[in-house]
């Protein structure tokens, strides 16, 4: 199905009424994911965000509760106010990574409600990629630049139009606003060859984690970190990265219990009350981050917890690329123990 | 209706001006400013430090961040450290601190630097008189560095 | 240019090879075009590795005290000015270090290429022309087009303190220091000037690249981190983000060598160049200072002189 762009954007207009809109916008250095009030602010030709979606999920800061001492009464407040959302111009790698995320915050174990509240009255619109990024690898992770894959409704840019296609439920009540026509087979060819595209850049992840199973005391960890600064933004930048710190804010009789984002490649990360830091060098945090990204996460949760959006490959300081990392630890000898 | 209310509340707003005060000179200057019964606006809350030296730049920033309406730092004339060379080096410390939240937009006024003695009970009178009058002037700190009170989590714009 | 990075090789060659260090710290090509990236040679047998051109934009001074065991170093100006700060403070052994010097003509600017041309396909540098094929189209530039803001003023290009020089020295065209950034954000009145900053710190997103990439945040612990007393809540917002940057470029004060890393590594484009300048620009005014340009000597703010200015003081 298809829709011209022209409608869409009357249609979009018509949606800012009954839900937040947040869209891609150009904001002077990059893009980056805004609330929009008309579908004219809407960036519609860009590679990817600078930061991920994720924020709107999972915020940087976000307080979680709040609390007063008056006498001998203490209040607790929680409030959550959370209002139905539309996330357009999603693309594939970082709809994956929310439902990643999602592997994280809502599990048999436990669901997050603040995530999940939020992720509820989500509903997201996916945009395919017809230009790809040199950093972007995420057909090494069977996700298709043009797959619709964790969107509830998934664009194609057509040119003039937008292909449609209907994911989920939600996705599909979203459609029903939406005056959508058939595409002619010219059309459908162009769809086809659009979806059929991978990403040039594709590193081999067929044996990664069975063989890291085996290199936690590898000496790859000893000199692949040296040039890394420590720094939170190969974290920050990651549409799947979840770790998380929470913190009271007290001051006299009252206080905030705030939630922030966390990295493990900082030091305070893993710093214990006692002055005890069992990761205490770059050594063992890098080897961390991708053990979790490329082995822990897939023994949890079934998937490894990188989409290959190349964010942190971009904005990395010192040009440290994830993929030549997970392809030296492929071809890294192991040692006999 | 609208003027003279604001004039009210003009009168009624009393800053709170955080002042970090050497134990050997400025303190000693603002008790015998009390001894001698010389009059000076209550709004200073002070808080006494071993010399001017002492100052860490982060106090100033962590006062304002917490609200305070102004800042005043007060050490021993030039010359006079009990420590030599404190307040030397903390000179250069002012000059830059001062110049650097003047240039992000902090209002010249909010931080205030002197130098009074034990024996100027009256002369810190003055100060923290003129300092209240031009914090006063500027009304409550523009939060530039203010911490909104739930830690941040709610942006404030 | 290729004959120096043969020099800097067969330099790194020899070092090793008598076990004089235990490895050199320089740099490689990135994965990237236009991309260098840090690169530490710990056998003879890396050293090939070793590249020097306009886009070694890392100052790898960072990693210096980090680095255990004896180690060599390519130092560019602005590199030597750190180390020479960092053994003012105390902050390294002389006798553990070989500096190779190399003098610099300015790094390159991405940012500029990426706003015209969009992401970086290829590039090729050649005779002080730089071409670029960007996913939006391509364009040939002059070197000096794309020099960063830092190169541009820097005074310093030759190193100030080396074991060796490789390579020609750059001649100085400036004869003193010049701030004309400086002066046109001063120019400009507290409320501009209070919102351009406060545009530039709601950018920030704490990642502390700035800090890990200066050569000179060597803080065990650093005031942000700080836990009893806590200087800052851990809130992300403007407020509590120019807290940090103010108190940062304060501990920067006359020890900043204006080499740009910070503002290079930032991911969000923040201007954290605007306060370091104005803090070089004030210790030079103020006290004719400028850091790191000898061994000797202390940081500015390590000194004092009986007759400094004292204007910032209150009327009374
Ligand atoms: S972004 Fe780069 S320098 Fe920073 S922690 Fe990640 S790998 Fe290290
Ligand atoms: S690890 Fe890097 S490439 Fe992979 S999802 Fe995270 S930011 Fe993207
Ligand atoms: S590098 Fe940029 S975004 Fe990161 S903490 Fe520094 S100023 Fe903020
Ligand atoms: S503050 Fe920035 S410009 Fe100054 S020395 Fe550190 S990294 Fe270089």
């Amino acid at each position: 199905m298809k829709i011209s762009k022209e409608k869409f954007g009357q249609a979009f207009d018509a949606l800012v009424a009954d839900y937040k809109v947040i869209a891609p916008v150009s904001d002077g250095s990059g893009i980056a994911f805004t609330e929009v009030k008309s579908f004219s602010d809407v960036k519609q030709d860009y590679l990817n965000s600078k930061l991920p979606p994720k924020a709107f999920f999972f915020p940087q800061h976000e307080k979680l509760m709040s609390y007063k001492k008056e006498g001998k009464d203490v209040t607790v407040k929680s409030e959550l106010k959370v209002e139905n959302t539309i996330l357009f111009g999603i693309r594939p790698c970082d709809a994956k990574g929310m439902l990643l995320l999602d592997k994280v915050f809502k599990n048999d174990q436990y669901t997050d409600p603040y995530y999940y509240e939020r992720r509820e009255k989500a509903v997201i619109i996916g945009l395919g990629c017809t230009k790809i990024a040199p950093t972007c690898f995420c057909s090494s992770f069977e996700i298709s630049p043009a797959g619709s894959e964790g969107s509830d409704l998934f664009l194609i840019d057509l040119g003039d139009s937008y292909e449609v296609e209907v994911v989920t439920e939600k996705g599909k009540a979203l459609a029903d606003r939406l005056a959508l026509a058939e595409l002619t087979a010219d059309e459908q060819a162009l769809v086809d060859k659009i979806k059929s595209a991978e990403t040039p850049s594709k590193i081999d992840v067929s044996n990664t984690t069975s063989k890291l199973d085996k290199m936690f005391n590898s000496p790859y960890w000893d000199t692949l970190q040296e040039k890394c600064l420590g720094c939170n933004v190969c974290s920050f930048s990651c549409p799947t990265c979840h770790c998380f710190d929470i913190s009271e804010e007290v001051r006299k009789n009252e206080g905030t219990r705030v939630r922030t984002w966390d990295a493990c490649m900082a030091p305070l990360f893993t710093l214990h009350g006692s002055g005890h830091n069992p990761r205490d060098n770059k050594k063992t945090r890098w080897r961390q981050r991708l053990m979790h990204k490329f082995n822990y996460f897939v023994h949890n949760n079934g998937s490894m917890s990188c989409v290959g959006c190349g964010r942190c490959i971009k904005s990395c300081p010192v040009n440290m690329d994830i993929r030549q990392v997970v392809d030296g630890a492929n071809k890294a000898e192991l040692v006999v123990e | 209706m609208g003027e003279i209310q604001v004039e009210a509340e003009n009168k009624k707003y009393e800053p709170k001006i955080a002042a970090f005060l050497c134990n050997w000179c400025s303190y000693a200057g603002a008790d015998l400013a009390g001894v001698g019964r010389v009059q000076y606006p209550a709004t200073i809350r002070t808080i006494r430090v071993p010399c001017s030296g002492r100052i860490n730049p982060l106090y100033v920033l962590k006062a304002m961040a917490n609200g305070a309406d102004g800042v005043l730092v007060s050490g021993c004339h030039p010359g006079d450290c009990h420590y030599i060379s404190g307040n030397y080096v903390a000179r250069r410390k002012f000059a830059l601190i001062k110049s650097l939240l003047n240039h992000v937009g902090l209002e010249e006024d909010r931080i205030s630097f002197s130098w009074v003695s034990a024996a100027e009970g009256i002369r810190f009178a003055e100060v923290v008189k003129g300092v209240t009058e031009r914090v006063s002037a500027l009304g409550p700190n523009n939060g530039i560095f203010k911490v909104v009170d739930d830690g941040g989590a709610a942006a404030d714009e | 240019m290729n004959n120096i990075i043969n020099d800097i090789r067969d330099k790194a060659r020899q070092l090793l090879a008598e076990g004089k260090v235990d490895v050199v710290i320089g740099y490689e090509k990135g994965s990237l075009p236009l991309k260098a990236t840090p690169f530490f040679a710990h056998s003879p047998a890396e050293v090939d590795s070793l590249i020097w051109d306009e886009t070694c934009e890392n100052n790898l001074a960072t990693y210096v005290a980090k680095t255990p065991g004896k180690k060599a170093i390519v130092a560019k100006g602005c590199d030597s000015r750190a180390l020479a700060v960092l053994l003012q403070e105390n902050q390294l052994v002389r006798d553990d270090l070989y500096i190779i010097g190399v003098s610099c003509t300015g790094v390159i600017d991405q940012r500029k290429i990426v706003a015209e041309v969009g992401e970086i396909l290829e590039a090729g540098i050649n005779d002080g022309k730089i071409s670029v094929k960007g996913m939006a189209g391509d364009k040939e530039y002059l070197f000096a087009e794309l020099k960063d803001a830092t190169c541009q003023t820097c005074r310093y290009p030759n190193p100030v303190l080396e074991d060796v020089h490789l390579g020609e020295t750059i001649a100085v065209s400036q004869e003193a220091p010049a701030f004309a950034d400086v002066i046109a954000l001063e120019e400009q009145s507290a409320g501009e000037r209070q919102d351009y900053f406060k545009e530039q710190m709601s950018k920030c997103i704490r990642c502390y690249a700035c800090r890990n990439a200066c050569p000179l945040c060597y803080c065990q612990e650093c005031f942000v981190d700080c836990n009893s007393p806590r200087w800052l809540t851990g809130g992300v917002n403007r407020a509590e983000n120019l807290f940090f940057q103010a108190g940062r470029v304060l501990h920067l004060a006359g020890r900043c060598v204006d080499c740009g890393a910070c503002t290079r590594a930032c991911p969000q484009g923040v201007d954290i160049r605007a306060l370091n300048r104005k803090m070089t620009k004030d210790v030079y005014t103020m006290y004719n200072h400028e850091a790191g340009i000898s061994e000797d000597g202390k940081p500015a703010l390590n000194e004092y002189t009986t007759n400094d200015p004292e204007q910032f003081l209150v009327k009374e």
